[in-house]
């Protein structure tokens, strides 16, 4: 193709051809884009984590004295042993994450902002939005107690050994 | 010329093919990511999982969904394996096919997968989420495959480092057969010393074998002795003449004098008896039968000669201090007459007639002699005076299980060139591999050699905290003092006795609180004239011909030292309580195996003289928990209260009746 | 005013404030669009026929360019599941074998396209020398093309130790072991290399940071270097109907422009783009060189993706310090120095490399004449393209050697009997 062709009236059978493939090719060009963004996006999302489980023993139920809560400060919670049963009480202040006390009332004490919460981890007055998290308990084939984080539970939840 | 404005249609259509080409590329690397094989299998699972689980258990299940990892943080390591082992942990897939069966056994309740995951005992490469990659046979780059059932206790031994863990059966027989062989004598590896090396000192040998005999022991041991411990050193002929003439020339220490000796009274048939009397089959083997702790001696007439073994029989330690081998009192005539039956009735119909060895006069031979004996290492076990190894003659094996093996080291044999087919090729037949060997061939068996394969593998460079691994509890040679000590060195006491964790293993009874377990005028009696409490097992204390001297000075130190306080307490009759035990031993069905004068069962101890032989804390001790006492005894533990406890000891201790004839 | 008309409006208003010209359809328009943006105005709105000319360029230049484009969307991505010290870096790697998400398609790719890069620089190099690109005005440009052949080795090689397995353990062990041949300073550069005297934590954090930071940085400031003086100086082409003055370029000056464009006319003379050619036997960038150039960026993407899944980056054990491998190799591309220092240490690791690199620098000033230019082994250079046609066969034969003819203990083999 040597000279421009004259602009003609009505497609020609070329300019058809020219329209098709254009056409293709940007579409899929765009899909393909769209499709790699979007396998980007998934590739930023971890499918494995190195971090501590949500779900881990925390010791036998002998080890956790009845009245005063136990406080884990690796894991970041309370473990009671009330005549009831066990429960677990997490010990992240639902203000901005810092470790809350317990206090001798028996409820609990944030040092960041000055939370307070009563002896269910509801919010009695302070920033904190929420009450403190509950975790549920089971019992490992070992006989420990075994806290799962990811399941949380209500506030009359108690755990019978 | 002017270039045209647009685009010529060829560019049109590179651009459509191009395009499209790029979209399906990139749809091949989608769909690759969509069906990876561990997300098939997790489909799989769950299909299995709605017919295996009834409705209710399946809402209850934990969802599975993603890459599952167990990631032991101490030793890092990430395991994988659970993301397609979906059912190990489930009672409910008994029965499903691999990988979703439930794990065998209870391992998983003394191993749970959160604190020890999965290759730790496996295998394989468990960061991998492919049957392929996670090494489930063996592939290139990754040097522990998925260990098959053969090979999987060497992962035990990793961690159990103890000679003979608990339910590694294959590992502990292998540890045992590396101590039996003396790898440890050319090879540095843990675990294993060398002191557990029996081998005869060799100062003196010109005086004790007879030559032939030392060519067709030194042409292959197994011709003499089947289970003879030493290996077969392939030597040559000319090896074997120097080595002949070298051993020949050691002539140290001279025999005891047996000049005296009238051997042409000496009478063979006694000798029998008293061979028999001795209990010499308690050690060595005869015929098949008696004991391994000492050599065999059914051929032993055609291997020693007759004035050295006069000489050791008297004194063993006379020219071999290290020998297991007790002293007897016997007298010279008696002595005589063993050795007569001995060097008669025991031989071997087949030597060769005693040729004398010329070559040991020979210097030059000699010399050639010491050189092939310092060359294959022999003085690695046996002690020479004169001859003390640098360093060990062979590769130390510290970390011989992360040996990475390639194909070239397996010459021209077709084999998958892992670790595993290297090491049993080299200890079947140490020549056969690529790279030359002076190492002896073992003539182990095959199940010998795998079971001393999975040992070396499981010796292993693992840079495990010391919280995981479990060693043997280590312990001090017992080596006591004074006339007790020279007694107990006499009589090689601790040849079968354990004292302290150190000892042999022969005997069943160990010694460290024997003293508050036996009454003193018992143990002296006992000493001069062993008999079996136990009819079911034939009593293998030697008749050492103790003075009553020698038997009293025992049982005093015995008494006073190998003592445990906590069994030691007042014991005053009791009719009342004797009687009411009696009714006990009745009830409990004490009878069905111990005997009481005449009747009762054969499996435990004779009671019938316990009033006369067991102090009353130990009995009392022992019923309320055998098993703290000894692990692997049949005793049961009947949970017996404090008062049956005394009531059943009052009533032992009124058995005072004498046991069965006793022998001899 | 409608709303709707409002809103197209603004709309168009706010299109034009980004892309000035619209979609130009006129000679006029597309040399602006060329002009007004940021990204296209790397290009001239005009270029040489030469440009399109496959025969001619073979896309060498842009295939490395290309290269280097994937290397740093990929290296950048495998960065974000990389840690690099030796306790963390094996597991990154089996991290993004099994468990990252198109972890490694991503990682194939980085590293073919990195093998790819040395390729393609070479041959671009080679293409350069063979039309007589590094003629005057360009000689200064082959120089920019030899230090970035040089950084791209570069690159390869900190890449090379990142894994932390048997392979790049042992690779850049003997890589950098050939550096220390030089004299007097061979061991301090090594030293400073690996940041102490053995491959271990020290020398990978260096390698990862020249690899992620240094010399991406250094090399992308070469490239735009280069590129600027590619726009300013144009494709080498063959002398035209208004050659330049001879005698100009023989004094060693620079030859005037024959003509410059007229967007340029208001531009100082001296840093007019110089033109060997007649303007009118020159092409619109748009749409013939850009269409051209997405064509080709299309074909680099598939050609890697199918690279990526048909063959799978090598991964061997974990870096054991303990146990060499039989023959362990340098990374390919300096298998061929290898060769040389298995005769001669000090030839293979210092002589023949610095005569190399020197020799290279030198080429443009070494060989003044401006003949020959614009036309594949032009008869007229003769005995510069023997000498430098020699230089490559060398080296090439020696790397397939090293590669491929070297087995254990570097004992010769032949590569289908193993």
């Amino acid at each position: 193709m040597k000279t421009p062709k004259p602009p003609e009236a009505g497609a020609s059978k070329e300019s058809t051809r020219r329209r098709f493939l254009l056409t293709t090719g940007t579409t899929t060009v765009v899909a393909g884009v769209v499709g790699f963004l979007g396998a980007t996006a998934r590739f930023l999302f971890p499918n494995v984590l190195y971090e501590p489980p949500s779900r881990f023993p925390v010791g036998g139920p002998d080890d956790f004295p009845t009245g005063s809560p136990t406080f884990l400060p690796n894991q970041r919670l309370f473990v009671f042993n009330s005549d009831a049963g066990f429960y677990s009480i997490s010990s992240i202040c639902t203000h901005l994450g810092c470790n809350v006390n317990h206090v001798a009332s028996g409820g609990f004490a944030c040092p960041c902002h000055g939370s307070q919460f009563d002896a269910n981890g509801q919010v009695i007055h302070g920033p904190a939005p929420r009450p403190l998290a509950w975790f549920g308990l089971s019992l490992s084939s070992r006989g420990e107690l075994v806290v799962d984080q990811r399941r949380i539970v209500e506030p009359d939840y108690r755990f019978k050994v | 010329m002017r270039a045209p404005q647009t685009a010529p249609p060829w560019m049109h259509l590179a651009f459509a093919a191009l395009s499209v080409a790029f979209l399906a590329i990139f749809s091949w690397v989608l769909l690759q990511e969509s069906f990876a094989e561990w997300r098939t299998r997790q489909a799989e699972f769950l299909a299995i999982e709605r017919q295996v689980k009834d409705p209710h258990a399946l809402a209850l299940a934990a969802h599975v969904g993603g890459i599952r990892q167990i990631w032991l943080r101490d030793i890092d390591l990430v395991d994988r394996c659970t993301t397609c082992h979906l059912g190990t942990d489930d009672p409910d897939f008994q029965v499903a096919k691999q990988p979703f069966a439930t794990h065998s056994g209870t391992w998983l309740t003394t191993h749970p997968p959160d604190r020890f995951g999965c290759t730790i005992c496996h295998g394989g490469q468990g960061e991998a989420t492919n049957y392929r990659d996670a090494a489930h046979q063996p592939v290139a780059y990754w040097p522990e495959p998925v260990r098959p059932r053969e090979l999987i206790e060497a992962n035990c031994g990793v961690c159990h480092r103890e000679r003979a863990p608990a339910e590694a059966f294959l590992l502990a027989e292998g540890r045992q057969r590396i101590a039996a062989a003396g790898c440890v004598a050319c090879h540095d590896l843990p675990g294993f010393s060398p002191d557990e090396i029996q081998a005869p000192h060799l100062s003196s040998v010109g005086y004790k074998v007879r030559p032939d005999w030392v060519r067709s022991w030194l042409a292959d041991p197994k011709t003499y002795l089947p289970r003879a411990r030493m290996p077969n050193f392939r030597l040559q002929k000319q090896e074997i003449e120097d080595l002949n003439a070298f051993l020949l020339s050691q002539r140290e220490t001279a025999p005891l004098d047996s000049s005296g000796v009238d051997w042409s009274k000496a009478d063979s048939e006694h000798g029998r008896i008293l061979f028999g009397e001795a209990r010499c089959l308690s050690c060595h083997m005869v015929d098949d039968r008696g004991g391994l702790l000492g050599p065999d001696l059914s051929r032993v007439g055609s291997k020693v000669r007759r004035d050295w073994l006069f000489s050791f029989i008297k004194d063993p330690m006379h020219d071999q201090p290290d020998t297991r081998m007790l002293r007897y009192r016997f007298s010279d005539v008696e002595i005589r007459d063993v050795v007569a039956y001995l060097t008669t009735d025991l031989v071997d119909p087949e030597a060769p007639e005693n040729a004398p060895a010329a070559g040991y006069l020979d210097p030059k031979q000699v010399a050639a002699g010491r050189d092939t004996f310092v060359k294959h290492g022999c003085f690695s076990c046996h002690r020479f005076n004169g001859l003390t190894p640098t360093a060990k003659i062979g590769p130390s094996l510290m970390a011989v299980g992360n040996r990475v093996v390639e194909r070239p080291e397996f010459g021209s044999m077709n084999v998958v060139p892992t670790l595993a087919n290297w090491l049993y090729l080299k200890l079947r037949q140490p020549d056969s591999l690529a790279e030359e060997s002076r190492m002896p061939t073992f003539n182990f068996t095959e199940p010998e050699v795998a079971s001393v394969v999975v040992a070396l593998l499981s010796v292993r460079k693992a840079d495990f905290p010391a919280s995981r691994v479990t060693r043997a509890p280590s312990s001090t040679p017992y080596t006591p003092q004074g006339a007790f000590g020279a007694l107990v060195s006499r009589y090689r006491c601790l040849s079968c006795h354990q004292v302290g964790g150190s000892g042999g293993t022969l005997s069943t009874v160990p010694l460290d609180r024997i003293g508050s377990q036996l009454q003193r005028s018992y143990l002296v009696s006992y000493l001069q004239n062993p008999s079996a409490v136990r009819v079911s097992i034939e009593e293998r204390m030697p008749f050492f011909h103790m003075t009553p001297q020698e038997a009293a000075t025992i049982a005093d130190y015995v008494g006073a030292v190998l003592v445990d306080d906590s069994l030691e307490r007042p014991f005053t009759a009791d009719t009342e309580a004797a009687r009411r035990g009696e009714q006990l031993y009745r009830r409990l069905g004490c009878h069905g195996c111990h005997i009481i004068g005449a009747s009762g069962g054969y499996v435990g101890p004779d009671l019938s003289d316990t009033g006369h032989r067991l102090e009353a804390g130990w009995i009392e001790r022992w019923l309320a928990a055998p098993q703290t006492w000894k692990p692997a005894t049949l005793q049961p533990d009947y949970g017996l209260k404090a008062e049956d406890l005394r009531d059943l000891t009052a009533y032992l201790m009124t058995l005072t009746t004498s046991a069965r004839g006793r022998n001899p | 005013m409608t709303a709707r008309a409002y809103v197209r409006q603004t709309l168009e208003t706010g299109w034009r404030t980004v892309f000035r010209v619209g979609w130009p359809r006129t000679d006029k328009d597309r040399s602006a669009a060329m002009i007004s943006s940021f990204f296209l105005h790397v290009h001239s709105a005009k270029v040489k026929p030469n440009s399109l000319r496959a025969a001619y360029t073979f896309g060498l230049g842009l295939i490395s360019f290309y290269m280097l484009l994937v290397l740093t969307v990929t290296g950048v991505a495998l960065m974000l599941y990389y840690t690099p010290s030796p306790d963390a870096a094996y597991r990154s790697m089996k991290d993004l074998q099994f468990v990252v998400t198109f972890g490694p398609v991503l990682r194939n790719m980085h590293r073919w396209a990195a093998h790819a890069m040395v390729v393609a620089v070479f041959l671009h190099m080679c293409r350069v020398f063979f039309t007589g690109g590094y003629k005057l005005p360009r000689q200064f440009n082959w120089v920019v093309g030899v230090g970035l052949l040089i950084m791209t080795l570069g690159l390869s090689f900190t890449g090379y130790l990142l894994p932390w397995d048997q392979l790049a353990f042992w690779a850049i062990t003997v890589g950098s072991n050939i550096a220390g041949y030089a004299p007097g300073v061979g061991e301090s550069a090594k030293y400073l290399l690996l940041g102490g005297t053995v491959i271990g934590s020290g020398a990978l954090l260096r390698f990862y940071v020249l690899h992620c930071v240094i010399l991406p940085v250094a090399v992308v400031t070469l490239v735009a270097v280069h590129f600027f003086r590619v726009r300013k100086d144009g494709l080498s082409a063959p002398p035209g109907r208004a050659p330049a003055t001879t005698a100009e370029a023989a004094k060693g000056g620079f030859p005037p422009s024959a003509r410059s464009y007229g967007l340029m006319a208001l531009a100082d003379r001296p840093a007019q783009p110089v033109v060997e050619s007649d303007p009118d036997e020159e092409v619109m960038a748009w749409p013939h060189l850009l269409y051209r150039e997405l064509l080709l960026l299309l074909a680099v993407v598939v050609a890697l993706h199918v690279v990526a899944l048909l063959f799978n980056a090598p991964l061997e054990e974990l870096a054991n310090p303990t146990r060499t491998p039989n023959p362990a190799k340098a990374p390919w591309y300096f298998l061929g120095l290898q060769e040389l220092v298995h005769y001669s240490a000090f030839i293979g690791g210092v002589l023949v490399p610095g005569l190399i690199v020197l020799a290279l620098v030198l080429v443009p000033y070494l060989d003044p004449s401006p003949r020959g230019v614009g036309v594949w082994f032009s008869p007229e250079r003769r005995r510069a393209n023997w000498i430098f046609g020699v230089f490559a066969v060398v080296t090439i034969v020696l790397t397939l050697i090293g590669t491929l003819f070297r087995g254990p203990n570097w004992a010769w083999v032949w590569p289908w009997t193993g």
